[in-house]
């Protein structure tokens, strides 16, 4: 049943992208669609959980304002005379379990203001992020478990 | 000022910062200088690639140049893993042959402080 | 004069033009000024994608065309999906590989794999 409704999603986007809503193009989406499901058919079902979707739409908003923020502030350091960078390593403890939770995580903590997620221990319980400015990784910590972490368990409850 | 006047110029102002861009970032390959570093200058540079060929779509008005963009960044993406895991199959290069554009010893200590640490640990 | 919708567009898609082209070449410039791999690629996985992403949208703009400005923002997306992977990736490569943080830096945290001893 989510399979059929993605396809159709996936169908409808293709449509959209290449411009034609006629039959033929629909048709191709379609197959294209159930093509590329097919590949990924293990994980897809592995990957089924329910979404909030008003709490992910919230998610993804303020992923584009703290994406913007970020790139704003890189700008602005680039272009400072002196940069006074105190970058480093910081462990920090992730409470969130399953991997595609962790996988957006990265990807949000990459995308925000001083941050770089690098690598993730392999029991899935420390995420290791490199800061630009790391004299108080306690707050940077604070920030993100109060941040996107928690937001990324209200949009994907258990 | 008329609407394609405000948008000519704002164009070329475009493609003067995107070329400016490129030049930077081949000056970080060049200068490296260690493999990683090479590896993001080159993504950087594919980054600008696109970036540009939008600027080109809007001042040409084919707009098939932005499928060519986003067919561009699917490449440079392969390209970047890839790279990413020849550098973790490498391991930690030498550098012997990237003495042309180092930075003096002097600046080592202070801003590149790096090559100076990694060459007293010295793989070899 | 400005109710002109020809006018808007062009001012819009001039306005992403120039904050677009501007990221970029600070982005460059961070590749440039920073001290270390890890810093440098804050410069290039934030400032180069959202110059780049906002070309595209630009582009998308002026197309004046919905499937266009859809395939743009399609572009966008892509492109904000992979950058972070790609930097993630090579970080983590990088690190693993023994490359060193700049000696500025304040911390450490990420156990460092002892470095293999490699054959001359």
């Amino acid at each position: 049943m989510t399979f059929l409704a993605v396809n159709l999603l996936l169908m409808l986007t293709w449509a959209a992208v290449s411009g034609s809503f006629t039959l033929h193009n629909l048709l191709l989406g379609l197959a294209v669609g159930a093509l590329s499901l097919w590949l990924v058919r293990e994980q897809f079902a592995a990957a089924r959980h329910r979404v909030n979707l008003v709490k992910l739409l919230v998610l993804t908003a303020v992923f584009f304002k703290e994406l913007s923020l970020s790139a704003i502030k890189v700008a602005l350091l680039v272009i400072r005379p002196n940069m006074q960078l105190r970058p480093g390593i910081f462990a920090f403890p992730l409470t969130l379990t399953r991997d595609f939770e962790i996988t957006l995580l990265a990807n949000l903590i990459t995308l925000t203001p001083g941050t770089l997620s690098v690598d993730v221990s392999d029991d899935r319980k420390t995420l290791y992020v490199h800061a630009l400015d790391c004299h108080d990784p306690a707050a940077e910590k604070r920030a993100i478990s109060t941040g996107f972490e928690r937001r990324i368990r209200e949009a994907f409850p258990l | 000022m008329s609407a394609a006047a405000i948008l000519s110029s704002s164009i070329y102002f475009a493609l003067a910062m995107l070329s400016l861009g490129l030049l930077l970032t081949v000056l970080r390959i060049l200068r490296g200088p260690t493999l990683p570093d090479r590896v993001l200058a080159l993504d950087m540079l594919v980054a600008i690639a696109i970036g540009l060929i939008a600027v080109l779509a809007i001042k040409s008005g084919f707009n098939l140049y932005i499928d060519i963009a986003i067919a561009l960044s699917l490449v440079g993406f392969l390209a970047t893993v890839a790279f990413a895991r020849f550098v973790l199959a490498r391991g930690l290069s030498p550098e012997k042959d990237s003495g042309a554009g180092r930075p003096l010893p002097t600046a080592q200590k202070t801003k590149h402080g790096k090559p100076a640490r990694r060459n007293k640990k010295g793989v070899r | 004069m400005t109710d002109d919708p020809d006018m808007l567009t062009a001012v819009a898609v001039s306005a992403l033009l120039v904050i677009g082209s501007l990221f970029s070449v600070l982005a460059a410039l961070g590749l440039l000024r920073f001290p270390d791999l890890y810093t440098r690629m804050h410069a290039a996985s934030k400032a180069g994608t959202i110059g780049s992403g906002l070309l595209l949208l630009a582009a998308g703009i002026h197309a004046m065309d919905i499937a266009i400005l859809l395939r743009a923002l399609a572009g966008f997306a892509f492109f904000v999906l992979t950058a972070p992977l790609s930097a993630h990736l090579l970080a983590k490569a990088a690190h693993q590989a023994g490359y060193r943080l700049t000696n500025l830096s304040v911390t450490d945290q990420l156990p460092q794999p002892q470095p293999k001893s490699r054959p001359h």
